[in-house]
């Protein structure tokens, strides 16, 4: 089953993405901020992280960057932000993103991005391919 | 009601909460801009959280908050008060309609719609509020905010006219075939895409009007470029058109009509070319795989390699390069392999090494380059196409430039890898649970406990009814054991009930900003213990006498800022609430340094009331004077204000905290301020009550009121003043009977010796004897309140079942006298 | 006044202009099953358009000038 680490402070947005994630058979985990976010990527590295901008402690931008900084596999990284603004697409960019999504994220969409960027057919729902 | 709504009513509480408590920080340190970044982390993630529901006056309204905290974070425009006070009325909005969508049944959420006027009038003033300063200070750029001044150049217009080429225009197959008909026979058409600049209708343009004027199109296509937000949260004026044609015309003439706005238009002559390359471009992909993917699949693969190329073209070379060039490699991997073209995936991995190698993203350029090309970069050929080939794009690139432009905003943050608190975080482990399930924990631990007690009785039948006395001895051990268990539990069960006073204390901060300013006072208030711990109950019955004492030493205790210049003290009143926690009781001690209470003004005004005669005038001492003002139907008001002045006198207070077990203590001295103390018990749970018999019924009185139990020889007792009092260790004490205190009638009865047993109970300093029939054992019980009908008994402190079966009615001997 | 708000419909007569869009919207907002009568309209600013295509209400008739329905009719309809 693939894994994927959803970082967000917002516990609604997190059981929001949770909620489509799972039901398309994803195992999901959760991190509130960056820091939190590199403690659960030291435990396992994950098939895909759902990134947040806008965090305490530690941002999306720093979690993305110190996370590129690491000898692990690289799983790609969505960043999810509210701002649909080009500079802002540009930073997550920079800092190791590989898709930039505006919020609300609707599901069908972020599945489709998700199946994408796991490389799964539309047909292989969740499972290892 | 469905878990995600539940979560976000619940965070956005929470959020509010904080907000709040950010608003008033920050009106005493306006400059903190840690501050100022968490109040606009909190105003944008709950807007976020509102985004995922239909709720559209709530976002609006928080929208308008985020834009203004915006411009506040950013310097733009000063915070202060009137903006706080703004801000406020905001968040109590949001806060008015988290609490009616919580009431609210079903699953989804209510519509809101009633409120849209008062979303669009708080939206409105807290824009007015951004434009309004922005105008007025310095740097403010006036061509975002007048609007009829046109901007020299229209960037926001032509960077959202970015031409994203061609798409394959799907036309209907019958005007497709009609049109590669025509054009073969001499036909000239166009096509046209026509993004009007955002401020197009603030320079007088109306799209329509210029669309309309070209005569009837072909085919044509009328979109927005984003997705519309939330009705109550559209601006109306902020132009986000996007119209497509196929016209009957040149593009000479299209240059000609558009030749005012040409960088928001493209169009090109049709050829028969494009017509078929949209034929291809839609069957492209599905004809070189085997399988047939579904149109979402492709758009999402096409965006994913279009990213992935972005992050290619970029030039900075960072510390964590090798991870984002990983990261590409691992995503166009899964791109390809997701719309079943694995087999091109051989060469990426030499592609990434020779990258990461050259410490360069060229080579895994080229690779995606050659397996997939720009899209539409071929047939695109309009002259202002800023979209070049990719290659180009690393070469013209800028290596400073980009890098230096990021860090620029935050120059520590690309060195050290982001902000990182110095605490070491702890994440929380924190349960939020529904207040009912533990309502019910509650309910079923008190029916383990009546349950449990009906153990000896059983071990007492066994006894004396079947004379198996070594039966009876298993249950009574075994009734230990259970006993024990069912203590801790009900320990346990207490300790989730517990909240922090901070629950009540929270609100303190606004109250008294929010009064002190109405009654022009200066108040700094001090709160200290907010963590102290209490029983749910107990904390949620000291609300409201806790705001009615604060009201009070704002309203009446504290001076205005003269007066108390006149009077040789600060012009800033203190108030201090204080929280502490004392054995098995909390202590609340709310003080002020204030004007204090004159006992000779109370002596007066009581002998005025009639609350006490001539003799106590002269008798009372200065504390028992001030304490007149719990007696009922006393207000020291000289004029009633509309703060605390409702009729509701501290005698409600006290009794408010008596119900739950709590006393009340009043200390003041003039000119110097006032203090009161209130202490309570940890918890209200379990109360352990004497059983007590009186007209052959059983009554429970709580033990805390409880000071000793007597037996008074009937000849002890004398009338005094047509009381019936007795001497009890050298005090005299006057004696009430229980069944007049409930009205029963029947008398007390006393023992064989001719002895009646007095319940000495304690009410405020002061003892009384209650005559009851007999007094028994003490015992634990759960108390509930009366409910019904009999929720308006006062005198009773509500009733427990006991291990037979039976309902045992717990007096409260306060209110009984 | 090129609008006119009965019970449940929107009259827009003659030209609708940049000015009306503000009060369409807001008579929108309150009203979520309002409905939008065309029939009259001669002409309607592109800022009435996007309320419209935001608000998504049902038109009950659409303009008479054939153009200016064929252009509603696509951003309305699809």
């Amino acid at each position: 089953m693939k894994r994927i680490l959803v970082i967000d402070d917002a516990a609604t947005v997190r059981l929001y993405h949770r909620g489509i994630l799972e039901s398309a058979g994803f195992e999901v985990t959760e991190a509130v901020n960056g820091i939190e976010a590199l403690e659960r990527v030291a435990e396992a590295p994950f098939d895909l992280y759902l990134v947040d901008v806008n965090m305490p402690k530690l941002d999306g931008y720093g979690f993305l960057r110190e996370l590129r900084a690491k000898d692990l596999p690289q799983a790609p990284a969505i960043m999810v932000s509210t701002e649909a603004g080009a500079n802002d697409q540009k930073l997550a960019y920079l800092t190791g993103a590989n898709l930039y999504l505006v919020k609300p994220v609707r599901p069908g969409r972020l599945l489709s991005h998700v199946h994408t960027l796991l490389g799964m057919t539309p047909s292989s729902e969740g499972r290892t391919s | 009601m469905n878990p995600l709504l539940d979560q976000f009513l619940s965070e956005g509480r929470d959020f509010l909460q904080s907000i709040g408590e950010r608003l008033l920080q920050l009106e005493e340190a306006p400059g903190d801009s840690a501050l100022m970044n968490e109040l606009f982390r909190l105003v944008h993630t709950l807007k976020g959280n509102s985004g995922l529901f239909d709720l559209p006056e709530m976002t609006r309204v928080l929208h308008a908050a985020e834009d203004l905290m915006d411009a506040v974070r950013d310097g733009r425009i000063p915070f202060d008060r009137p903006l706080a006070d703004c801000l406020l009325e905001a968040m109590d909005f949001v806060a008015t309609l988290i609490d009616e969508i919580a009431e609210a049944p079903g699953d989804a959420p209510p519509s809101t719609a009633h409120h849209a006027s008062d979303a669009l009038r708080l939206g409105e003033t807290l824009r007015s509020l951004l434009q309004d300063r922005a105008r007025s200070a310095d740097g403010a750029d006036p061509a975002e905010e007048e609007p009829p001044a046109p901007p020299e150049r229209p960037e926001a217009g032509a960077s959202d006219a970015r031409p994203s080429a061609l798409d394959p225009i799907d036309l209907p197959e019958p005007l497709r075939a009609d049109l590669i008909r025509r054009l073969e026979a001499g036909g000239s058409f166009c096509w046209l895409r026509y993004e009007p600049e955002e401020e197009c209708f603030f320079k007088g343009e109306d799209p329509v009007h210029q669309m309309l004027q070209l005569g009837d199109p072909l085919w044509c296509r009328l979109e927005s470029r984003e997705d519309w937000p939330p009705l109550a949260e559209l601006d109306a004026y902020r132009c986000l058109l996007r119209f497509e044609a196929i016209l009957d015309t040149t593009p000479e003439r299209l240059a000609e009509h558009f030749r005012y706005v040409p960088d928001q238009v493209r169009f090109e002559p049709l050829s028969q070319e494009i017509l078929t390359a949209a034929t291809a471009a839609e069957g492209g992909p599905a004809s070189t795989s085997d399988r047939a993917f579904s149109a979402e699949a492709e758009w999402s693969f096409d965006l994913v390699l279009e990213a992935q190329r972005e992050i290619l073209a970029l030039s900075d070379t960072p510390p964590w390069l090798d991870g984002r060039l990983r990261a590409v490699a691992a995503s166009l991997s899964a791109a390809f392999a997701s719309v079943g073209r694995e087999s091109e995936i051989e060469g990426l991995e030499p592609a990434l090494q020779a990258a990461i190698e050259t410490r360069s993203p060229t080579p895994l350029f080229a690779w995606l380059a050659a397996r997939h090309p720009q899209p539409h970069a071929g047939r695109a050929t309009a002259p202002d196409d800023d979209t070049g080939g990719g290659s180009d794009r690393i070469a013209a690139a800028p290596a400073p430039g980009e890098p230096t432009s990021i860090s620029s905003s935050d120059p520590e943050e690309s060195i050290r890898f982001g902000r990182r608190a110095e605490d070491q975080l702890t994440s929380p482990r924190t349960l939020k649970v529904d207040q009912v399930k533990i309502d019910r924990l509650m309910n079923l631990i008190g029916e383990m406990v009546v349950a449990k007690n009906a153990l000896p009785y059983l071990a007492g039948r066994a006894e004396e009814v079947f004379g198996v006395r070594e039966l009876a001895r298993e249950i009574k051990a075994q009734y230990g054991v259970i006993n024990r268990i069912a203590e801790e539990m009900q320990d346990a069960i207490m300790q989730v009930r517990m909240m922090p006073v901070s629950f009540v204390f929270q609100r303190f901060p606004r109250l008294v900003r929010d009064i002190a300013h109405k009654l022009g006072k200066e108040v700094r208030l001090v709160m200290e213990g907010e963590s102290t711990e209490a029983d749910k109950n107990i904390i949620e019955a000291l609300a409201d006498p806790l705001v009615h004492i604060v009201r009070n030493s704002l309203d009446h205790g504290l001076e205005t800022p003269e007066a108390r210049q006149a009077a040789g003290k600060p012009r800033e009143g203190r108030l201090s609430i204080l929280a502490r926690q004392e054995s098995d009781r909390v202590l609340i001690e709310i003080a002020d340094d204030g004007s204090g209470i004159d006992p000779d003004r109370i002596r007066r005004k009581a002998y005025e009331r009639g609350l006490i005669d001539e003799a106590e005038l002269e008798r009372l001492t200065d504390q028992e004077a001030i304490n007149l003002v719990f007696a009922a139907g006393f207000s020291t008001a000289e004029q009633v204000s509309d703060l605390s002045g409702r009729g509701v006198g501290m005698d409600v207070v006290r009794n408010a905290i008596a119900r739950v077990n709590g006393s009340i203590d009043l200390r003041s001295q003039v000119g110097r301020g006032t203090t009161l103390r209130l202490s309570l018990p940890l918890s209200m749970a379990v109360t352990n009550v004497m059983i007590v018999e009186s007209a052959g019924q059983r009554f429970g009185v709580p033990m805390d009121a409880v000071a000793e139990t007597v037996r008074v020889a009937r000849s002890d007792i004398r009338t005094i003043k047509r009381r019936r009092t007795t001497m009890l260790r050298g005090r005299l004490i006057p004696l009430l009977a229980l069944n007049d205190l409930l009205a029963l009638d029947a008398e007390q009865i006393a023992n064989d010796d001719d002895e009646l047993a007095v319940l000495v109970v304690r009410v405020d300093q002061e003892y009384l004897g209650i005559v009851v029939d007999d007094c028994r054992e003490t015992i634990d019980i759960i108390l509930k309140p009366l409910a019904g009908f009999l929720g308006g008994l006062t005198g009773y402190a509500g009733s427990a079942l006991l291990g037979d079966g039976s309902v045992l009615l717990v007096f409260n001997p306060r209110e009984l006298i | 006044m090129a609008l006119e708000f009965k019970k449940t419909t929107a009259v827009a007569r003659d030209l609708l202009g940049v000015e009306d869009a503000e009060t369409l919207l807001e008579w929108l907002i309150k009203h979520p099953r309002g409905r939008v009568n065309l029939s009259a309209c001669t002409h309607l600013h592109a800022s009435n358009l996007q309320v419209l295509m935001a608000a998504r209400p049902k038109i009950s008739a659409w303009p008479k000038d054939r153009a200016l329905a064929d252009w509603l009719r696509a951003a309305l309809t699809q």
